[in-house]
């Protein structure tokens, strides 16, 4: 924020964004070479600091300011400065305490109790106690407030009462060991906030109990927060206690990241989260800077392959798609090896169920994608070198939706593409269409392959892809319907007992990966965060590795 | 005159404001302005431009491929119930028809309705959006016109300047609003300083945005302004007037430029039309609030409510430009005035 920041990187600063721009657009495909770095939390260097305000540039604006109705996992950074819940996760899964000072979970796993922590209230003045918790729970089953709520994780709720004061005791309908996690990170907003007229936009009519209040929002613009001075229940995931350091935090919505990351270099924003891999080593080299990045949970990117249609109704045109793919090789060239492989249904980052076995044990077999290709009797070639049966082009479509394609998703596609077509004479076909466009394929399951990636974590996601289509699975992209399928995910939903979960999912994914290939892997999502080097204390959510709020975050002088 | 006329007629892409009453119009108010049947003819085709504007964008929507239920809820929630939900919530149930007359006659009664994604009424969400947009495209037409009058002038009739100045207009044409924002945002904001990079606060944050938006008009300006300076120098009066001992500036200036200007104010009508377009380019590389970035953000998200808002607008606006055209022009030639 001083004016010597903003001056000093003159000329040096010019040709280093130039040559940044030049190769964001002209050499999206070349590579550059370098190491990457990860770390989970800026250095906290020397003694914390209170005071000064922060601005930070962020990618994605929220579409609504409602945490318990916002889906985008990008916007969590923001509304968590304002809103909390009753526990949080450390990095290797397990509970601690927030908003509630202790739990309990019944042997028998279908009864919940949680006391709620002594002393919390509102910015609105109202105190957080059991029916105000309560009050919240029973919102989200309410269609007219939370349209989404009913048929999620709280399909499996029976009850929810304030037993006393203090004392929320939840009762299920049925053993459901991803509940805890649901229950424990809703966050929670005054219940005085659900008779407001603006409940649903959201914004400083919605109280929560975070460290920031929300001060003030001015759509396509910023986000304003200022210091709760009476925090004082901070969970023992973060770095300190009490009061946060910063007086106030303006997020300022950049959604190019060119001009994100020239705002940062010129001083005009502290912090910017979300760097393409290509412009992530002028970060990494310099001390002016602290990069950090982080592998997200959940299901990595990867392309799944229909088995409802033809040509990838065939297993063998599945494995020889896959086996004709060097994609180390175009991983390197697509993200300069700013990414990291995916081997895996989950994301190395979780702690508990990413298979690593995996690793290593596909792929990348060019001569072998031949054979499997003449064996399944695609054996002619036409006038452009693709493969064809009984003249027919072995062609597999993938329809990308134009506004989710992000990290430059679309080359890394069209790498794919020019591999396929190369090695194995495969006619991949990419096309870039609006989400109608893109839904209607979902829905009539007419495509060769969608691609998807998602972050919910603790074994929700694998539900996702791959329980059927009519039982939770949103977004069995496969539509693979195979009743071990559902034999594994039920064992795995019904018990809390970590090890055997974890059985059930890898027995799961050594299926659906390398048995019977219905999805290829390609790599790990990652969020990445950039900061002035007299930023301290910015990172990553434990377990969840989404960017953190700014409650730990302080500035040196 | 006829050359003014085909100047005027062009109704190039603004799809969602029809220009019933951009060229025609202009004679006829060219009889006696401010007579009660010209006011009431003007007023009926504005209910009409509006109308229709409304209807073309209700009807685009339907066609586009994809259900607006399925835009509006998140694919790892869509249970039947959740979808349930949300259709009854917004009516979407309704016969189509039902949906198109309860709207219109909603409309009659002022309400814009509210906003399937954002949980707002229309008309606050594009109430707290005006302000910025009004400021950057009349920043931007300013800056268009000026440099345009400047670069017109100055080279018209000197065939070595115009040819140069011709040139570098085509190429500033040619060269997309996001990638010349990009470029001025790192020349004068990353590494001058001399400007924010964005938002709305104050001048200095509107000098970049402003020309990244005006210099792609000033091309298009310049190239009509000088050819119509050009004629007016060939013309006979010119030659009186240099008898005068008027200067070169001066007769360029206060002679030659008045002729020239009256096809660039009706090209201005629609020019305004066809900002939206680039609005919505500029607010989002600049990070700057306004209507561009909420119909960009709404037609994606399938958001009918605010499509038929902005689209609302935009009609009103062309309408409103296009009837103030026609009276300046009335004013910069009085032949028109008598005509008819």
């Amino acid at each position: 924020m001083s004016l010597t920041s903003n001056r000093r990187p003159r000329r040096g600063a010019f040709t280093a964004t130039t040559l940044a721009l030049t190769s964001a657009f002209v050499l999206a495909a070349c590579s550059a070479g370098s190491g990457s770095g990860s770390a989970t939390s800026s250095g906290a260097s020397g003694t914390p600091q209170s005071g000064g305000t922060l601005t930070w540039g962020v990618e994605t604006e929220p579409v609504t300011l409602n945490p318990q109705l916002n889906g985008q996992d990008k916007t969590k950074l923001l509304l968590r400065n304002s809103y909390e819940q009753l526990l949080a996760r450390q990095d290797d899964g397990t509970f601690v305490p927030w908003l509630a000072s202790a739990y309990k979970v019944s042997d028998d796993e279908l009864t919940y109790t949680f006391t709620v922590r002594d002393g919390v209230t509102f910015w609105d003045g109202k105190a957080l106690d059991a029916s105000a918790v309560v009050t919240n729970i029973n919102q989200q089953i309410d269609p007219e407030y939370n349209p989404y709520g009913a048929g999620g994780p709280l399909s499996h709720l029976a009850s929810a009462t304030a037993t006393d004061a203090t004392t929320v005791t939840l009762v299920l309908k049925e053993k459901y060991a991803p509940f805890l996690d649901y229950i424990g990170s809703l966050p929670l907003i005054s219940p005085d906030a659900f008779g407001k007229a603006d409940v649903q936009a959201g914004g400083p009519d919605v109280a929560g109990t975070g460290p920031f209040v929300l001060e003030s929002y001015s759509k396509g613009q910023s986000l304003d927060f200022t210091k709760n001075p009476d925090y004082d229940w901070a969970p023992a995931t973060a770095t300190h206690q009490g009061a946060p350091y910063l007086d106030a935090l303006t997020y300022r919505f950049l959604p190019e990241s060119s001009v994100r990351l020239g705002a940062l270099q010129s001083g005009q924003v502290d912090v910017i989260e979300g760097v393409p891999g290509t412009q992530a080593a002028q970060f990494q080299k310099t001390d002016k800077f602290t990069y950090l990045t982080a592998l997200n949970t959940g299901t990595p990117y990867s392309l799944y392959f229909n088995t409802l249609a033809s040509p990838t109704s065939d297993q063998k045109v599945r494995e020889a798609f896959r086996d004709a793919v060097d994609l180390d090789a175009i991983l390197q060239s697509v993200y300069a090896g700013q990414r990291t492989r995916a081997w895996s249904a989950v994301s190395p980052q979780d702690p508990n169920f990413y298979d690593k076995s995996l690793e290593g044990s596909y792929g990348n077999d060019v001569k072998k994608a031949n054979a499997l290709l003449d064996e399944a009797g695609w054996t002619g070639r036409d006038a452009d070198g693709y493969r064809t049966k009984d003249g027919k082009r072995l062609t597999i479509s993938d329809y990308q939706a134009q506004p989710y394609v992000r990290d430059q998703r679309d080359t890394l596609l069209q790498a794919i593409q020019a591999q396929v077509k190369q090695n194995a004479g495969i006619d991949f076909d990419v096309q870039l269409v609006d989400t109608g466009v893109a839904g209607q394929h979902q829905k009539a399951k007419d495509y060769g392959t969608y691609d998807n990636s998602n972050t919910n974590p603790d074994g929700v996601d694998i539900e996702y892809h791959w329980l059927p289509n009519d039982k939770g699975g949103f977004i069995n992209l496969s539509n693979a319907s195979d009743p071990q399928l559902l034999t594994w995910l039920t064992a795995a939903q019904q018990t809390t007992d970590v090890a055997a979960r974890s059985e059930s999912y890898s027995d799961l994914q050594k299926f659906v990966i390398t048995e019977k290939a219905y999805s290829f892997p390609l790599y790990e999502p990652a969020d990445q965060i950039a900061a002035q080097a007299k930023v301290h204390g910015v990172g990553f959510r434990t377990y969840y590795q989404l960017p953190e709020s700014a409650y730990d975050v302080w500035l040196s002088r | 005159m006829t050359a003014l006329d085909t100047q005027a007629a062009p109704t190039v892409d603004a799809p969602l404001a029809p220009t019933v009453d951009a060229a025609p119009s202009r004679a006829r108010v060219g009889g006696r302005t401010g007579t009660p049947g010209v006011v009431g003819r003007r007023l009926l085709g504005t209910v009409l431009v509006l109308w229709a504007s409304v209807t073309v964008a209700f009807v685009a929507l339907q066609l586009a491929p994809g259900s607006a239920v399925d835009a509006l809820v998140p694919p790892t929630v869509r249970t039947p119930e959740a979808l349930a939900a949300v259709t009854a919530e917004w009516g979407l149930d309704r016969p189509l028809v039902q949906q198109y007359g309860d709207y219109v006659v909603r409309l009659l009664h002022g309400d814009l309705g509210t906003s399937y994604q954002l949980h707002r009424p229309v008309i606050d969400v594009i109430g707290s959006q005006m302000g910025p947009t009004v400021q950057l495209a009349t920043a931007g037409l300013g800056v268009a016109v000026l440099l345009a009058v400047i670069l017109a002038v100055s080279t018209a009739g000197r065939p070595w300047a115009s040819r140069i100045a011709g040139g570098a207009e085509l190429a500033i044409v040619s060269i997309p609003e996001f990638w010349l924002g990009i470029v001025l945002l790192f020349v004068f904001s990353f590494s001058l300083g001399w400007f924010p990079v964005a938002g709305a606060g104050g001048v200095s944050s509107l000098v970049l945005p402003a020309v990244a938006l005006g210099l792609g008009l000033v091309g298009l300006i310049s190239q009509v302004l000088r050819e119509g300076v050009e004629r007016s120098l060939e013309q006979p009066y010119t030659l009186s007037v240099r008898a005068r001992g008027v200067s070169e500036t001066g007769l360029r200036l206060r002679h030659s430029l008045r002729h020239a200007s009256l096809p660039v104010v009706t090209l201005l009508g629609w020019l305004v039309g066809g900002l939206l377009g680039g609005v919505i380019i500029v607010e989002q590389v600049f990070g700057r609030p306004g209507i561009g970035v909420v119909a960009l953000q709404a037609a994606q998200a399938r958001d009918l409510p605010v499509v038929l808002g902005i689209a609302l607008l935009s009609a009103l606006v062309y309408v409103t430009v296009n009837t103030a055209v026609d009276l300046l022009a009335l004013l910069i030639d009085p032949r028109l005035r008598s005509r008819s």
